[in-house]
């Protein structure tokens, strides 16, 4: 072989160069985690994934260029707080924790291929996925109940222009007025969130619209925290809130929009104001997907949060079946955390620790009446279970109430923050 | 003498390694038993009800955290974290907080 010119040795080495680079550049490119929903449950399993382990490439999906918080919009129907204040962008996501944030939906998943297909057409190839897409609504199950109807008696079970348009009718309403609640079946998003929202527009109510009156009709015959809201009711709103349970109606089964009336299996009633909340099943994506089971949700590994039909898909929040959580911001903010670890060690090699999963809500009674619960989860038969759970007590004092108000909300700036950036 | 020092050199920055390993995977443990705590406390120094936690001294913290095991009264969750936690992972976590500055930004 004769001796290489310095032209014929650079050449050489550049060809080799490029196609020993290529598959060179694939080994080192940071693994991809794609997280489908920019709810609690995303957005935290985004900053968790983005903060903790610098080498992932972590992308965000979410059509909405903000969000607003279910939890504590009750306080925006009752006057107590501004939308905005509910209101959170991702812009410290991308900006600080470089989530590259793309305003779009997922229209399909494809778990074999590892690819996420978006409405605008482009895929994106993933390592880990992790979905967190809500709840989505059962239309249907109340007779003459659609997506349609909810512009004329708003579910606002997902916070934004429902809730707008609930607070609208409210204000609106005459005084002497009837606001129906219907209250859905387990499980639902936010257990306590019927019971305080009709305590927090009788507290409304009380200042703008005195003899107006608030009836729940449940699918249920109990509710959580019963004890505490039937007190309160009874102290702060005698005789404005009744709740028929379901053994006394059999539940809301029909809708008359033109009629103002909500009609359960036996009665009729005249609503001033309808809230229908309807029952719920784990949001669009997770069925299309073929993440959720016949119950209508996805069941997951209690450790790592992945879905036990799609490997490699994590489900969090609203739409996962995890054994005893709630349905809850602070459960989807617990699992983002645990899952975004579990993700990180299979993806970089960190060691995750055992999981601490809890619950905490505050709820409101009034503006200065305010209880809280909170659940430590052990892990038991494979699955999640209550370890202990405490709770707000009836006959507390005035000033452990307002010191829970208090709590409440520091806890929301803290939590937004947590989530949010 | 000379011939020596290039394997004790490298004995030396493998001891290093492995400590540097050792400490980071402690670090990113506590992080993680810390992501418990921001669900409800910021950890920039900002106090709007909940206090901020970060910077305060470790000995005072896990006397905290025994005090809500006892106790439910003073806080719900509280209790129920204080008892989620072993003694070394509060003491973990207490130390974690301890060395973060309150204008950090948090994890």
């Amino acid at each position: 072989m004769s001796r290489w010119t310095r032209r014929e040795f650079v050449s050489a080495a550049g060809a080799a160069g490029v196609t020993l680079a290529a598959p060179m550049a694939r080994g080192q490119a940071k693994p991809r985690v794609v997280v489908v929903g920019g709810g609690v449950g995303g957005s935290t399993a985004c900053k968790y994934l983005a903060a903790g382990a610098k080498t992932l490439d972590v992308t965000l999906i979410e059509p909405k260029p903000r969000y607003t918080t279910c939890f504590f919009s009750n306080l925006y129907l009752a006057g107590l707080r501004s939308f905005e204040s509910l209101t959170h962008g991702y812009e410290t996501l991308a900006q600080r924790y470089g989530v590259n944030v793309i305003s779009d939906s997922a229209a399909m998943i494809d778990p074999s291929a590892k690819i996420v297909r978006l409405e605008s057409g482009a895929a994106l190839p993933y390592d880990r996925l992790v979905v967190s897409p809500g709840i989505a609504f059962k239309f249907g199950a109340i007779d003459g109940y659609d997506e349609a109807a909810a512009q004329t008696m708003p579910h606002a079970w997902n916070a934004g222009p429902q809730t707008k348009l609930l607070r609208a009718q409210l204000e609106a309403m005459e005084d002497g007025g009837v606001f129906v609640i219907a209250a859905p079946p387990n499980p639902f998003r936010c257990p306590p969130g019927p019971y305080e929202r009709a305590s927090l527009v009788a507290y409304y109510f009380k200042q703008y619209k005195p003899r107006s009156k608030i009836l729940i009709l449940d699918a249920k015959d109990t509710f959580f925290e019963q004890d505490l809201f039937q007190d309160g009711w009874n102290r702060l709103y005698p005789g404005m809130i009744e709740w028929l349970p379901a053994e006394f109606t059999g539940g809301v089964k029909a809708v008359d929009l033109k009629g103002r009336s909500v009609q359960t299996a036996s009665e009729t009633f005249n609503a001033s104001v309808a809230n229908i909340i309807p029952p719920q099943v784990a949001g669009r994506l997770a069925q299309q997907a073929g993440l959720a089971d016949q119950s209508g949700w996805c069941p997951v590994d209690p450790i790592t949060f992945e879905s036990k039909l799609q490997p490699g898909v994590y489900v969090v929040g609203d739409a996962a079946s995890a054994g005893d959580m709630p349905k809850s911001a602070f459960c989807a903010n617990s699992q983002a955390k645990v899952c975004a670890f579990a993700i990180a060690a299979a993806l970089t090699g960190s060691q995750p620790i055992a999981p601490h999963l809890f619950n905490t809500c505050f709820t409101y009674l009034a503006a200065d009446d305010a209880v809280s619960d909170a659940i430590r989860f052990t892990l038991a038969d494979g699955t999640i279970k209550i370890g202990d759970i405490f709770m707000s007590k009836v006959g507390e004092s005035p000033e452990s109430r307002r010191q829970a108000v208090r709590e409440a909300g520091g806890w929301y700036d803290a939590f937004t923050h947590d989530v949010f950036g | 003498m000379i011939r020596s020092f290039p394997a004790l050199w490298i004995s030396v920055s493998l001891f290093v390694a492995v400590a540097d390993q050792v400490s980071a995977a402690e670090s990113d443990q506590s992080a993680q038993l810390a992501a418990t705590c921001t669900s409800c406390h910021r950890l920039d120094g900002r106090d709007k009800g909940i206090p901020s936690i970060a910077g305060s001294d470790a000995e005072k913290l896990v006397g905290e955290m025994q005090a809500f095991k006892s106790n439910d009264s003073p806080s719900h969750i509280m209790h129920a974290v204080s008892l989620s936690l072993s003694a070394d992972e509060i003491a973990a976590v207490a130390r974690y907080l301890a060395a973060q500055r309150k204008e950090a930004v948090p994890p």
